[in-house]
């Protein structure tokens, strides 16, 4: 079989065509999915942060639905007393949650062990005080974060569901395309070299405490971006937006794409997106009381979870790809 | 004057609770490596079984001790089929190292949802053993009353139980030979496996008197989803860093000076700051003393 060359350009070539893909498929499915492809793009760009995070730099974050946190409060707030236009609010949302996560990181991801775990687990368990502290953020109220309507050059048909797809969809596209030419650069060998061998790697002159706290930093600027998504498609930032279990099913997400793969990255957002409808069909078919509907998707998220750590703890892809190589070298021979 | 002698009772009894669960966190990290965040799942569940065996006997001194046993049987499940298998199952790739920190707060999450399931998210109440109201002093009340010292006096008793448990016996030279360098153990004769199991358990015990006594000190109500025991976690590890990670008198030491900033800060300053200075110290400590306030050698930076 013939391969493409893989370069810059074809990789560009690649996204822009999944992008026209997503664009002609928005046009001919209903509103509930189109809505739900938002949200898909949505966890596109949080797992991408938290693979960038486990699988470039070994360490795992339990709360990054706290720095989604951030990033959506960061949006909202630029948007309600500054008026910014929207794509600015974007990326203040972005910066404020690079650099809360630079504050984070510079204290606990330059340390190996459970340290970044444990703080960022303290951090969305703190989440719902921290907002109550400060007036400014609404309490438990929140904020509104109204991205208004989609401008009227695209016409009339053109729904609000289908703006938020619009944004949330090229938000997803750009950031995985950045994100990919940014594991091909230098930071991301540099990552890759930490990954495979941390002693090698100072011996190489790498700073291993300053790398880790770059990727880390660079993971929160992105969960930031995601934060300010979701706060887009459900158009208000509250604490209990961002509750503790949004933290823990990102990580599902990211253990099911497989920690070290991107591409499988949309495995794991189409989970997280279909849960619910899920449970909602189990809790329906067996006719279900309203504990069971409400613990259900957590319990489907959790179980998920456990059994993929324990049975293909790379992901699944990653396990597809492994055999495979093992069935090509064996066919070889 | 009082207020400040209240004060500092009040951070006693919250430091006595954090230390069960940081010296919970302690016991599996050093015999795991592996900072347990389901403890506080662990906890939610064993006080569950407490609460259930209060509505049966009515007496809350056998709900303790069942709750410690069920505890300590939830734990040594955990590790034994849960941690076992993953550490024999995941050796190699990105994940190696962060795969049992993501089991645990799957696990977390699986307790949670699953008690919400099972016993319905509505809060349920556990009542103090004996008053809570404070003893007056001089026409002073204090903040301390009789369910406060039971709460001070049963966590040191655990603690005392817990040091002779490591100082004078076989079982705890085995604990701590395992934690120390498991090959060396193993070929001493220990039976590793089962002593980290055993250690788990122990955790598990000590995760369970923390909800336990919690519960009463707080408002006495609880649910699968309170807030208070995600709490108790957090404080439970800020507390264990404060202390190194490493040691239980670290721990403990740890826990006393979270409980007693913590409630300086609740009664001179704000209540909604409480998990601010919490959350500011724990960074703080990590920035600047990273090997623990009595770690004095070489801290695992990275």
């Amino acid at each position: 079989m013939h391969k493409i060359k893989s370069t810059n350009a074809t990789r560009l070539l690649f996204f822009v065509a999944i992008g026209v893909f997503f664009f002609l498929l928005s046009n001919r499915v209903d509103e509930l999915r189109v809505y739900q492809g938002a949200t898909l793009a949505m966890y596109v760009v949080a797992i991408s942060s938290l693979i960038l995070l486990t699988g470039y730099s070994g360490q795992v974050s339990l709360g990054h639905g706290a720095l989604m946190a951030i990033g959506g409060y960061a949006a909202a707030l630029s948007h309600e007393h500054f008026g910014a236009p929207i794509w600015i609010c974007f990326g203040i949302g972005v910066l404020a949650a690079g650099a809360a996560g630079a504050i984070l990181g510079t204290a606990a991801a330059r340390l190996s062990g459970p340290y970044l775990a444990g703080t960022t687990l303290a951090l969305a368990v703190g989440l719902p005080s921290i907002a109550n502290q400060f007036t400014i953020l609404g309490g438990e109220q929140g904020l509104l974060f109204d991205v208004g309507f989609p401008p009227e050059s695209l016409g009339p048909d053109f729904t609000q569901y289908k703006w938020y797809f619009w944004i949330a969809g090229l938000s997803a596209l750009i950031s995985i395309w950045w994100l990919q030419n940014l594991l091909r650069s230098r930071y991301g060998r540099t990552w890759r070299a930490i990954r495979g061998n941390e002693v090698a790697a100072e011996l190489c002159g790498i700073h291993i405490g300053r790398s880790k706290t770059l990727a880390f930093t660079v993971s929160s600027g992105l969960a930031g971006l995601a934060g300010a998504l979701l706060a887009m498609t459900i158009s208000t930032v509250s604490p209990s937006a961002f509750p503790l279990a949004l933290s823990f099913s990102l990580l599902t997400g990211a253990v099911l794409s497989g920690v070290s793969t991107l591409p499988g990255v949309m495995i794991g957002a189409l989970t997280l997106v279909a849960t619910p409808e899920i449970a909602d069909v189990i809790a329906n078919r067996i006719a279900a009381s309203e504990s069971v509907a409400t613990n259900l998707p957590g319990i489907l998220v959790s179980a998920l979870l456990i059994l993929v750590v324990l049975l293909v703890p790379n992901g699944p892809v990653e396990q597809w790809r492994a055999s495979r190589i093992r069935k090509s070298a064996n066919t070889h021979r | 004057m009082y207020t400040f002698i209240n004060t500092v009772l009040i951070g006693i009894t919250s430091g006595a609770i954090y230390s069960l669960m940081a010296i919970a966190l302690v016991l599996v990290w050093r015999s795991t490596r592996v900072v347990n965040f389901a403890q506080a799942g662990q906890a939610l569940l064993s006080t569950y079984v407490g609460y259930a065996c209060i509505q049966q006997f009515n007496s809350f001194w056998l709900a303790l001790i069942v709750s410690m046993l069920a505890g300590a049987l939830i734990g040594a499940f955990i590790d034994a089929v849960l941690m076992r298998t993953l550490f024999r199952r995941v050796s190699h790739g990105p994940i190696a190292g962060v795969a049992p920190i993501i089991a645990t707060l799957g696990l977390l999450g699986l307790i949670r949802a699953g008690l919400g399931l099972f016993v319905g998210n509505q809060d349920v109440i556990i009542r103090p053993p004996v008053s809570n109201v404070g003893y007056t002093v001089a026409g002073h009340t204090l903040a301390f009353s009789p369910l406060k010292l039971v709460i001070v006096s049963t966590s040191i008793i655990l603690m005392i139980a817990l040091s002779i448990l490591f100082a004078k016996t076989n079982l705890g030279l085995s604990l701590r030979a395992a934690a120390f360098s498991p090959e060396i153990a193993r070929l001493a004769g220990v039976r590793v496996d089962r002593i980290r199991t055993l250690g788990w358990a122990i955790a598990g015990a000590a995760g369970a008197a923390a909800g336990m006594l919690q519960t009463p000190n707080g408002n006495g109500s609880f649910s699968p989803d309170s807030l208070d025991f995600s709490l108790l976690l957090v404080f439970g590890f800020i507390a264990a860093v404060i202390g190194g990670l490493e040691s239980l008198i670290g721990a403990v030491l740890g826990a006393l000076l979270l409980g007693l900033v913590l409630a300086f800060v609740l009664t001179y300053i704000s209540g909604s700051l409480v998990f601010i200075t919490a959350f500011v110290l724990l960074i703080l400590v990590l920035l600047i003393r990273p090997q623990g306030i009595i770690g004095a050698k070489r801290g695992r930076r990275a």
